[in-house]
């Protein structure tokens, strides 16, 4: 096979390079191993931060497929299942799981993009089935629709961590922690908020020491960890759990970067080891080029920039055609894109390969005016600088700005604000809210992306942004947003409420859930009790019955256990230490007297 | 097979997944349903297979990275080793079967 331009990954980097170079007349050959071209696109469900012209607030599996779109109308060639193995001499050789056959491939210009992979982390038992990293479970269960586990313990509050907590929770698993080393979630506040206020708890300075299980999770040990992230002794705890998903970062997979011996350099804020490059996304040798995850780890909107940039570049290189004002919009995006606070690390690692970006210029107060009383209106809370403007860019009477760039804080003006709530609906982060307050009462809007929506008249239980339980509330309005799918859920509260309430939970039958069918004793039941102080085994045993009907506690046992595991944060072990009294089953006493008989 | 359902998302608040599982493959001898966009490892997950293998150690293996990387979830599919289950599909008939370490089929548990 022979083509101009040889295109190793079908993710936005690579998608975005094939793009560039097919439109500016260049023959592209693209290579993917996936079994659809998107790359880690194709998993992700949440809507993107950005700007229209990189599909902001679009979800990740329909920029794919936009992508894909493109890619097909350019008549590009591409292969999937087919795996680039090896570069040798002049020919790169390409091995198709499909056919069972390889494939040489001559090339002019070759751009890499195949991404990165997620990093192991050590602790024991740490090789268990049920020990699978978050992007994994992300894929099992957004791209080919199976969860797992049941009960989810993440490793790490980075974005991907926080992401795919949450859409575990979307598609009806239990997440019961992210467990996070430092003493902060690293991902947006906007995606941590989402995590919180369902009342998932993000345990800062706490690791995992050991997964639980002989032949696959049961659980977890972890604990807390002082300032030099070593494991305070004592502080011990078990959490139940199937699976454990961790998410300690990425790497770049720059093995055929090395194949093709282009110069390679370690710079931790990049990821660890990345190929040499420059401003164009060119390495040290003249036909080689990265974009994306590989050139340093960031996001898919970055991915799609640089790829657009290689794919330019190389296009001029072979047409001799200017390509230069494409080349220098994209680059200007770039720029912009990692002005502010969360392009930090990149800036920092881009200077070491000696290109600079500049930082600031964008607005970084808050607005402190929370609008007229009474009024329905939208309260945005996002309070961190991301390069993202859907709210602005939707907002029908131009009540939003960012303040000239879209790295800023969105303040709102409310005399323009008419309540239409299309931002709520737009905002990547979940993050802006509806609020009126009447006479009696006060209604909040809540943006809402889970199965089933509740119906008007429902009554559910308000939670507060901490995902604490702060009262009543009923469910007033369902807009329904078919298109979207981020609904908005209006909830009527007492007065007051409004502004602490942000999510809602609907009692369903968790709360009259039976544990023990003996002694008929509920989930509220056991933990009512643990609230009033009974919490130890034994002690709920003999307050509650628990445990002492027919069945000897087979069925309540663990159940019960596992509650008060999560409601005290002692360990199963420290409340293992129970005593089973014969005997195990109900005996008929002439039974008994008949073997003392013998 | 209680646990089949349980793994399957039934409703989900963005996306729609085919519903049919079609597919008959063989692991480790027995039939087990699957759909026809499963790979190889969403097909033995969703029927509540965590063990893809062991190593020559005897330690169960499952997968880890879900997209090809990591090599951890190889298996022997109609006879032939180390064939990566997470980026795999699952084909109608295929027998999988658990891998030792490099290459050896798990004999022991037949
Ligand atoms: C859970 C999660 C959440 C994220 N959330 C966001 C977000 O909200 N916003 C955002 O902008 N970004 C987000 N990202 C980041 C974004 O997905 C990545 O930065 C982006 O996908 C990188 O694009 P890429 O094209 O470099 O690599 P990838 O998307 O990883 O694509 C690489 C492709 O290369 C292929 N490949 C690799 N090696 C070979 C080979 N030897 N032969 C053939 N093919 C090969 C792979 O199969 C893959 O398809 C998230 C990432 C994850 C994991
Ligand atoms: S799970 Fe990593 S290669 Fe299959």
């Amino acid at each position: 096979m022979k083509t101009e331009l040889l295109v190793v990954g079908g993710g936005p980097a690579g998608l975005s390079g094939a793009i560039a170079a097919a439109k500016s007349g260049v023959k592209v050959l693209l290579i993917d191993e996936g079994l659809d071209l998107g790359g880690q696109l194709v998993k992700q469900t949440h809507k993107f931060f950005g700007h229209q012209g990189f599909f902001a607030s679009k979800r990740g599996v329909e920029i794919a497929k936009i992508l894909k779109n493109r890619i097909e109308d350019l008549k590009v060639d591409y292969m999937l299942q087919t795996t680039l193995v090896g570069f040798y001499e002049d020919a790169a050789v390409a091995y198709s799981r499909e056919e069972n056959k390889t494939y040489e491939i001559d090339y002019d210009y070759v751009l890499l993009a195949t991404g990165a992979s997620e990093k192991f982390l050590v602790f024991k038992n740490n090789m268990l089935p049920g020990v699978y990293g978050a992007g994994a479970v992300q894929t099992l269960m957004n791209q080919y629709g199976v969860l797992p586990g049941e009960d989810f313990l993440i490793i790490g509050a980075g974005n991907i961590g926080l992401i795919v907590a949450y859409q575990i929770a979307q598609a009806g698993g239990n997440v019961r922690a992210i467990v996070e080393i430092s003493n902060r979630a690293g991902g947006y506040e906007v995606h941590a908020n989402k995590i919180k206020r369902m009342g998932i708890p993000i345990l800062l300075r706490h690791t995992i020491v050991k997964a639980i299980g002989k032949d696959r999770v049961k659980g977890a040990v972890i604990a807390k960890v002082d300032d030099n992230f070593k494991v305070i002794k004592g502080t011990e705890r078990e959490i139940v759990a199937d699976t454990i998903c961790l998410s300690v970062g990425l790497q770049p997979s720059i093995e055929l970067a090395n194949q093709l011996g282009v110069e390679i350099v370690y710079i931790p804020e990049l990821g660890g080891h990345v190929p040499k490059r420059d401003e164009n996304m060119r390495t040290s040798k003249r036909n080689v080029f990265v974009a994306g995850d590989l050139s340093g780890i960031e996001e898919a909107t970055s991915a799609m920039a640089e790829g657009y940039i290689a794919g330019y570049t190389i296009a001029q290189d072979i047409t001799r055609r200017d390509l230069s004002e494409k080349i220098n919009k994209y680059k200007e995006e770039l720029v912009d894109l990692r002005r502010g606070p969360f392009g930090k690390k990149i800036r920092s690692g881009l200077e070491k390969m000696g290109i600079h970006l500049p930082s600031g210029g964008y607005r970084t107060d808050l607005q402190e005016d929370f609008g007229p009383s009474g009024k329905l209106r939208a309260i945005m809370e996002c309070h961190q600088n991301i390069p993202c403007n859907p709210c602005e860019a939707v907002c029908p009477t131009n009540a939003i700005d960012m303040g000239g760039n879209i790295n800023g804080i969105p303040h709102i003006n409310y005399d323009k604000c008419v309540g239409c709530m299309m931002c709520v609906m737009k905002c990547p982060g979940l993050a802006i809210f509806m609020v009126q307050e009447f006479d009696e009462y006060s209604i909040v809007g809540i943006p809402y992306e889970f199965e089933p929506l509740p119906n008007v008249g429902d009554r559910v239980i308000l939670m507060s942004r901490d995902g604490e339980d702060v009262g009543e509330g009923v469910i007033q309005r369902v807009i329904k947003n078919r298109k979207d799918k981020t609904h908005v859920v209006y909830v009527a509260m007492e007065k007051g409420l409004e502004k602490v309430v942000r999510h809602f939970r609907v009692p369903s039958f968790e709360e009259d859930k039976i544990v023990c069918r003996c002694e008929e004793v509920t989930k509220k039941d056991i933990e009512k009790a643990i609230a009033i102080g009974f919490t130890d085994f034994e002690e709920l045993r003999r307050y509650l019955r628990i445990g002492m009907g027919p069945c000897g506690g087979r069925t309540c046992r663990l159940i019960t256990m596992g509650i008060l595991a999560k409601k005290t944060g002692k360990s199963i072990e420290e409340i293992s230490s129970m005593n089973l009294r014969p005997p195990s089953i109900p005996l008929p006493i002439d039974s008994i007297l008949r073997g003392e008989e013998k | 097979m209680g646990e089949i359902l349980q793994r399957r998302i039934k409703r989900h608040p963005i996306l729609e997944f085919e519903e049919k599982e079609t597919i008959t493959f063989y692991f480790e001898g027995k039939p087990l349903k699957a759909r026809s966009s499963d790979t190889i490892a969403s097909a033995l997950i969703a029927n509540g297979i965590d063990i893809f293998g062991w190593t020559e150690n005897g330690r169960p293996r499952g997968f880890f990275c879900a997209i090809g990387k990591c090599s951890s979830c190889l298996v022997v599919v109609d006879g032939v080793p180390n064939v990566r289950a997470c980026i795999t599909k699952v084909k109608d008939g295929m027998s999988v079967e658990r891998q030792i370490g490099r290459g050896a089929v798990w004999e022991e548990k037949r």
